[in-house]
């Protein structure tokens, strides 16, 4: 891939063209096919997605998730009408422009829509299958989008499995997108249960992607985040904020549950969580393993020499200096969020001149390009590139 | 007040006798509701409260003073005297160089939560007015190096106000709220307006609202059910500090701390790592999604620097004061929770200080906790 802005987003959102599901599933699942209907909201016509026919909430984020690139960027805007949607959220050849613009190489795409829950495992298949495919083919039209895979939860361990090999060997998949939370009734993240799926990843040499809350339950809820005179934006701000100790939350898990132990050469990427929960889970996870001897329970390893070994983070708003001092530079890398709330589109280089203040030029480039360049193994060319060490 | 070492350890955890609640109750009234010491057909003994066990099934919590610190005492005799006595806590706290310590429950919860479970408002007033007069009498009374912090019945709102004034008058210099308590009972949201006399009271008599983590369970990623004991004790060790981040979450954004600019809420067992985030995350949230323009006249960060206080026991403080101010950090040694730095107190107090001034490591240390519980003759 030819290097030319320096600049590499570990975290950008894909949202899929409204016939991506119909025109990709199979017929027999009729009204089931997620697809863009008309609804009534406030007295107008809008557009909403629907999936597996239920009937769509018509208040919430619009047909698509993405006010950084609405024209009027004053108060979070959503599209109403699919006609409304910027081309560059879920058209390939569109968003290239928009990348140009923002001065980005490469992102690394999660997709999908924002939230959907099916309880029939063969209709999550085929939504798997459909979505990883359609995101497969953005990286037929440019070597700059690098896909993280879906999985299909219902069908257990060893169906996840098989379908991060296809996405990854058949689709160009640069990863896999999993929640910590796994949907209920399936065992615990920690449960050995999911070993094939940690397998699979370590062979494939495809990090694991956790995004933002990563799904846990723990905290506060979206029906948390409610109360009398509340209003939709101050809920999001009081729901989406403690994502940022998801991080915190998860890799303790991933350390004292053995699974950094069995699969040592496995990495793990939090993205959308900042890195402000690192010097707490390393400072934590060191102390608790020294006091209480975790050695002698099988964790042969120091937590922060795992760490460094094995997990990395995103960050884009905090002031990264601080954060350094403990290690780390290894293993964080610039994300823009691309086109959700919280990102600094067109201006995303500028705001990570700002967060990087202090930061050594050596250091800076690790964080902008070469960590995510080393990690979704991408060779980089042109004048600017030249392959990282 | 006379500092020998220089610290105030802020956060702090008694363990309650086995006679506080049984000496204090009436049994005729309340029989084996009360809460007690109950030895299991294995030998163990393990405190029910109203018919519930509590605490893991553990008899105390006190792993920092245990001779193996993964082990906590599943018997009453095997606690620590230091646990549970005044005059060995004092040793205990010489030994490691801290001068007041602040008192936080134990079987009444870390944050003062166990009693909120209890469906019968009557029975739960008793418990926590009994566990108040015991810190008060027991603790309190004998020496002044103990700041004693009141628990309070969580609802209706003139119960835990009525608790509040109670205490207070008795001695007590902070409040221990379960941050949550829609999570302990069926009552109100804490964003509801109802709440507002428990947040107007700790204004009108100035002592701090205590937010400790631990209040709820839905607040934490609970570890894989598999999991060797020791495991899960340290998952639970390392999750419980984070989940303060919901609670600073809800209170700022649900605008508690907006509309009462007078209280001083200190997020008990928080850490300055995830705090520091927090601000910078919280707004960016606030920024992108518009709040200005929706009745806030402060951001988030603004809020934090107006009224409230981070406490730490293992960071980094030269990292971390730039962004949260000296004066919003308080310290804590966590005795005598397995977390605790004890005995290696100063020790880790004299790495987290390096780099930072004289000034700024007194206030973090001992002077914003003087000022918050109003010890005598402190600037």
């Amino acid at each position: 891939m030819e290097l030319k802005y320096r600049l590499i987003s570990a975290d950008s959102h894909a949202a899929f063209d409204r016939d991506a599901f119909t025109s990709r599933m199979s017929a027999k699942w009729g009204d089931r096919i997620p697809r863009v209907v008309e609804v009534e909201h406030d007295g107008c016509s809008v557009h909403r997605w629907t999936y597996y026919g239920n009937a769509p909430r018509p208040e919430g984020s619009g047909v698509c998730n993405c006010p950084a690139l609405m024209e009027d960027r004053s108060f979070p805007h959503f599209p109403q009408r699919w006609e409304e949607v910027p081309r560059a959220a879920f058209d390939p050849q569109a968003r290239l422009e928009a990348l140009d613009t923002d001065g980005v190489d490469a992102e690394v795409l999660f997709h999908g829509p924002d939230v959907y829950e099916f309880s029939d495992a063969d209709f999550e298949l085929d939504f798997v299958r459909a979505a990883n495919d359609a995101m497969g083919e953005w990286t037929q039209v440019s070597d700059r989008y690098l896909p993280l895979a879906q999985v299909p939860w219902l069908s257990g361990a060893q169906a996840v499995a098989r379908e991060i090999g296809r996405a990854v060997v058949d689709c160009g998949h640069r990863g896999v997108h999993l929640h910590a939370q796994t949907p209920r009734p399936l065992p615990h993240l920690g449960d050995p249960y999911w070993d094939p799926v940690w397998a699979v990843c370590q062979e494939l040499a495809v990090p694991v992607n956790f995004h933002g809350s990563a799904g846990l339950d723990a905290g506060v809820g979206k029906r948390e985040a409610r109360w009398r005179g509340y209003s939709p934006r101050q809920g999001h701000s009081a729901h989406v904020t403690p994502s940022c100790v998801t991080p915190a939350q998860v890799i303790p898990h991933l350390i004292f549950s053995g699974i950094t132990e069995r699969f040592p050469n496995l990495n793990f990427v939090f993205a959308e969580s900042g890195i402000g929960g690192l010097t707490y889970a390393l400072a934590t996870c060191d102390h608790e393993w020294e006091s209480r001897h975790l050695w002698t329970e099988g964790i042969a390893t120091r937590p922060s020499d795992t760490v460094a070994r094995q997990i990395y983070l995103n960050f884009w708003y905090e002031a990264a200096a601080p954060l350094l001092h403990h290690g780390g530079v290894d293993n964080i890398m610039w994300e823009s969020d691309l086109p959700h709330i919280p990102c600094f589109y067109p201006k995303s280089r500028e705001a990570a001149e700002r967060v990087l203040e202090g930061v050594p030029t050596a250091d800076r480039r690790k964080l902008l390009y070469e960590n995510a360049a080393r990690l979704y193994r991408l060779r980089l060319t042109g004048p600017a590139g030249g392959t990282p060490d | 007040m006379q500092l020998k070492h220089g610290l105030i350890s802020v956060d702090d955890h008694v363990q309650e006798s086995p006679d506080l609640w049984t000496s204090r109750l009436s049994a005729r009234q309340w029989a084996d509701r009360i809460p007690h010491l109950e030895r299991a057909s294995d030998g163990t003994e393990r405190w029910v409260v109203d018919g519930t066990v509590v605490m893991d099934g553990y008899a105390a919590r006190a792993g920092a003073l245990m001779a193996d610190r993964n082990r906590e005492p599943t018997r009453w005799q095997e606690v620590p005297a230091g646990a549970y006595l005044p005059s060995e806590r004092l040793k205990a706290m010489d030994a490691a160089g801290i001068d007041y310590s602040v008192l936080f429950p134990t079987v009444a919860g870390m944050a003062g939560e166990t009693f909120g479970r209890i469906q019968d408002p009557e029975l739960e007033v008793a418990c926590v007015r009994a566990y108040n007069d015991w810190l008060i009498e027991e603790w309190a009374a004998p020496s002044n190096r103990f700041i004693a912090q009141c628990i309070v019945p969580i609802w209706p709102p003139e119960a835990t106000v009525a608790e509040i004034q109670r205490a207070v008058s008795r001695g007590h210099c902070g409040v221990v709220f379960p941050a949550v308590p829609m999570h302990l009972r069926d009552v109100p949201h804490i964003g509801e307006p109802d709440y507002d006399p428990v947040w107007a009271i700790c204004e009108e008599l100035e002592v701090p609202l205590c937010l400790h983590t631990g209040s709820s369970p839905q607040l934490q990623y609970a570890p894989f059910t598999g999991l060797a004991p020791t495991l899960a004790e340290a998952l639970n060790a390392v999750s419980r500090p984070v989940s303060g981040i919901f609670v600073i979450s809800l209170y700022s954004f649900s605008r508690v701390l907006l509309r009462h600019p007078r209280l001083q809420v200190i997020f008990a067992e928080s850490a300055l790592g995830w705090g520091k985030t927090y601000m910078e995350k919280a707004d960016l949230e606030f920024d992108h999604d518009g709040l200005a323009r929706e009745g806030y006249e402060l951001t988030p960060s603004e809020l934090f620097h107006r009224q409230c206080y981070f406490t730490s026991w293992f960071d980094d403080l030269a990292l971390f004061i730039p962004y949260l101010g000296a004066d919003h950090i308080l310290w804590s040694a966590n005795l005598p929770l397995t977390s605790s730095t004890w005995p290696r107190t100063q020790e880790v107090v004299e790495r987290c200080c390096r780099g930072v001034s004289d000034e700024a490591r007194q206030q973090v240390l001992w002077k914003n906790a003087a000022r918050l519980y109003r010890l005598p003759s402190a600037d």
